[in-house]
This record gives structure tokens, C-alpha cells and sequence, in this order.
């Protein structure tokens, strides 16, 4: 029991996510992270950004403890993610309880055969009794305004309704840091409007890595630019995505509000 | 969709009533004319009980009885000899105990959606883990067969009028739909692991 307080008192002053050192190799020996640091504060949205191949899915699914923090088969790495002080490579399990991953695919996230087991199958795995999970996959449903759809196959729904099925997936299990990758990826104007005032409404402390920059402006007051598996620039979302060069020299493209609003 | 399945028996009744049908089907000795007559006058009285649509289930069933045909050829020699009824009677009864069979698991499939299904099966006892392994096969059939169109769509706009496929540009196809159905695998075991699946399937019923 002492162990579980020590981590309290740690927690009550640890970041909500932090990573030192975080290095990652693709199974085919290319590296994808190379010396990753990062802290973010409690309730603070951030931006996560970068060409493709930049190593922005991989970051994110580490947030999980869903890669292994080895080398090859034995070697194990130094810890370097740490959610709310707590050791992501130890403890896995209360790791993922905390961080809730919203996956650009919906259909590699929505596997059940209607909405309501989707949503209700997070609650159930975390051990919440049956009716329990029910009420909450409902409330969540509800949040995402898609009471009426509970009933119905995932294959039935459109693209954007199935990705707010996936948002009331992960809310159902009350993350307090929630990850998002590519969220407007492929979604139509109302959707992705839609999608992005969910968003925003959430308390969550949130990571989002995404091509979408005017979103970025919108939601995300901080953004941090990964290139090559490393972070080259990190600070205010406005500075950073005014600085033409740097985003030039890392395959982005200034956003149109920026360069009009001038 | 709703005139398709009018008929509100519990997915249980109907899952053992089928099953139990069939059994019934097989068991009969060869060449049991008055018994399978009975029983065809049965399955029939079921179906149209059922309110199901007749002309959509009498497609299905013909397309299944093209194979039947067939299987029943290769293998009414074999009934001929042990049954000592013509091999043309033995082909005949082949027919119409699977054509019996096939109809009466036609019929149910088509009055009881598929989430009903999964429920009776595993309320009638089926393992949980393989009841888990159907649901996820169902779903993931129709995001594969979505790939598979836009797999051969793209490749048939590359393909400049010429006919067919050809056998190496179809064994390529189903090469990458295979990988690409492993890395959605892993992406699915991913989502899954990360809302805290431990191998252990749950659902909301019980």
C-alpha cells in the first residue's frame, strides 16, 4: 500500500504526459523516434504535427503502453513515457485505463456487431457491471448525439457518425487524457464542424496529431512539430504555424487563416 | 428490411427448431419418400407462417441447390451402393434431404438478424470465444469486401478494356488483400487492447 501512495503523491504533481528519451525502432530496424521529450500540463491541449512518416502514430500509440519498450526481444529500454507520473511500460493496465485512444479508422476501433456493445466494451473490459455499462455507453452515446443509432450495426452508420461512435467509445471509459489521431481526417464539412466542437467541450487533457492546421489554430493553443522522430519545434500554436521557414523545412504549408488574417 | 423478418419467435426457438429440423432430415434411412414428404409440408407451413419473402428466399436456396446438385452427383454411387436404391433414386434423395436442410437454415437466417443470431448462439451455449471469432467475422466481411471493390475497380481503371484479370493480376490481388487484412488485425487488436481487452469476451446480454 505504501507503493500506492507514493505514486498519488507523485501523480499530484507529475504532467499528465510526459516522455524523456522515448527512442522507437519500426520492427524492420528503421528508427521512427529518435530522443523524444515531451511534457504536457494537465488540461492542456496540444497539437501534434509533421509530414507523413514523421513518427506521429507511433508517439501516440507509446501514450498506451501499446509498443513494447524493448529492444528486439529481451533488452528492455529505460522507461521514458510516464502518464500522471505512472511508468506506461509497468503499469499498462492503468495506463490505458487513463489514456483514451481515438484511432483514425473507425472501422479497425468499431468491431462489435451494434453501437451499444461498441461503446459498452470498454466499461465492461474495465470491469463495470452490465447494467452499469449499458447506462454509460447510453449517456455516451447521448453526449455524441447518437442515441437513436444504439441498436444499429457500425457498417450501417456514416463516416463521421461512426467516428463519433468511436469518440463515445473512449469517453465511456472516462479517460483523463484523451489521444486523437487524425481526427477530421476524411470527414465532410459538417463533420468535421461537428466533430470539432465535441472536441473542444471535452475537459480532457488532449494530444492531437493531425494534418489539419486551421483545426489546430481552432482547439489546440500549443503545438509541437515532429520531423524524423524528433521534435524540432515546440511552443505556441500561433508562432509556430506563422513561421513560415520552419514549416516549409518540415513538409508543412503555413494555414490560410494565418496568411489572410495578416 | 422489416418485411423480411415479420416474425417476432425468440432467435433461440428458431436457431434449435432449425437445427433440430435438420437433424431430423439427415437422420431418415435412404429412400424415406412419405417421411421427407412430411417434412417438406412442415418447412413449408413454417416459411410461409413466417411472413418471410418467398422470391428472395427461393433465389438464395437455388443458388445453394446448383452445388447440391453437383455434390449430390459425385456421391449417390456411393449411397446407390450401400442403400441398393437406383443411382438415380439415390441422387434424388441426396437432393432433397440437403435441399430440405438448406432451405429450412435459409429461411431462418433470413427472419433473424445477425445480432439476434450471436445471442442465441451463445445463450444456447455456444463458447464464448467462438461466438466473439463469428461477430468479428461478420463485421469485418463487408469492410473487406469494400477493399476488395476498390482493389479491383482500381485495377480494372489501369487495365485499359482489357477483359478479366488474368491469373497473376488476381493472385497479387488477394496477396494484398491478405497483408492488408493482417495490418488491419493488428490495428483492431490495438483499439481493442487499448480500451482493455484481456482476452476475455464480454457482452451486454445475460
Amino acid at each position: 500500500m505504501a507503493d500506492a501512495s507514493a505514486l498519488a503523491v507523485t501523480s499530484a504533481v507529475a504532467p499528465a504526459v510526459r516522455l524523456a528519451g522515448l527512442v522507437y525502432d519500426y520492427p524492420d530496424g528503421r528508427r521512427a523516434l529518435d530522443g523524444v521529450d515531451l511534457s504536457i500540463a494537465a488540461g492542456e491541449s496540444t497539437a501534434l504535427v509533421g509530414p507523413n512518416g514523421a513518427g506521429k502514430s507511433t508517439l501516440l500509440l507509446h501514450l498506451n503502453g501499446l509498443l513494447p519498450g524493448r529492444d528486439g526481444l529481451f533488452r528492455r529500454r529505460p522507461p521514458s513515457v510516464w502518464i500522471d507520473g505512472l511508468d506506461a511500460s509497468r503499469h499498462g493496465a492503468e495506463v490505458r485505463r487513463k489514456v483514451g485512444l481515438v484511432f483514425q479508422d473507425p472501422d479497425d476501433q468499431l468491431f462489435s456487431t451494434t453501437v451499444l456493445e461498441d461503446v459498452a466494451f470498454g466499461p465492461l473490459n474495465l470491469g463495470a457491471a452490465k447494467a452499469e455499462a449499458r447506462r454509460l455507453a447510453l449517456e455516451c452515446l447521448e453526449r455524441v448525439g447518437l442515441a437513436d443509432a444504439a441498436d444499429r450495426p457500425p457498417r450501417h452508420l456514416s463516416f463521421g457518425e461512426r467516428k463519433r461512435v468511436c469518440l463515445a467509445g473512449v469517453l465511456a471509459c472516462e479517460p483523463s487524457v484523451l489521444v486523437l489521431d487524425e481526427p477530421t481526417a476524411n470527414l465532410d464539412p459538417r463533420g468535421r464542424r461537428r466533430f470539432l466542437e465535441l472536441i473542444g467541450s471535452l475537459p480532457a487533457t488532449k494530444l492531437i496529431a493531425t494534418h489539419d492546421l486551421e483545426m489546430v489554430l481552432e482547439i489546440c493553443p500549443r503545438t509541437v512539430v515532429l520531423d524524423a522522430g524528433k521534435i524540432v519545434a515546440d511552443g505556441p500554436s500561433r508562432a509556430v504555424l506563422d513561421d513560415a521557414a520552419l514549416l516549409e523545412a518540415h513538409g508543412l504549408e503555413r494555414p490560410l487563416s494565418l496568411l489572410v488574417g495578416r | 428490411m422489416p418485411s423480411d423478418r415479420p416474425w417476432r419467435l425468440d432467435a433461440r426457438v428458431k436457431l434449435a427448431g432449425a437445427v433440430g429440423f435438420v437433424l431430423a432430415v439427415v437422420l431418415a434411412p435412404p429412400g424415406s419418400w412419405r417421411y421427407l414428404g412430411v417434412l417438406a409440408l412442415a418447412l413449408a407451413a413454417a416459411v410461409v407462417a413466417s411472413g418471410v419473402s418467398i422470391p428472395r428466399l427461393l433465389a438464395r436456396w437455388l443458388g445453394f441447390l446448383v452445388l447440391v446438385g453437383f455434390l449430390a452427383a459425385l456421391a449417390a454411387g456411393r449411397v446407390a451402393e450401400s442403400s441398393g436404391l437406383s443411382w438415380r433414386l439415390a441422387a434424388l434423395d441426396l437432393v432433397l434431404r440437403n435441399g430440405l436442410a438448406l432451405m429450412a437454415m435459409t429461411a431462418m437466417a433470413q427472419v433473424t438478424p445477425w445480432t439476434e443470431m450471436l445471442w442465441a448462439m451463445r445463450r444456447l451455449g455456444m463458447p464464448p470465444a467462438l461466438a466473439a471469432t463469428l461477430g468479428f467475422m461478420y463485421r469485418y466481411l463487408f469492410v473487406l469486401h469494400d477493399e476488395l471493390t476498390r482493389m479491383t475497380v482500381a485495377r480494372r481503371a489501369r487495365s485499359f478494356g482489357r477483359r478479366g484479370l488474368g491469373f497473376g493480376a488476381l493472385a497479387s490481388l488477394i496477396g494484398v488483400l491478405l497483408g492488408r487484412a493482417l495490418d488491419r488485425e493488428e490495428r483492431v487488436f490495438a483499439a481493442m487492447t487499448a480500451r482493455g481487452w484481456d482476452g476475455v469476451p464480454r457482452t451486454l446480454d445475460d
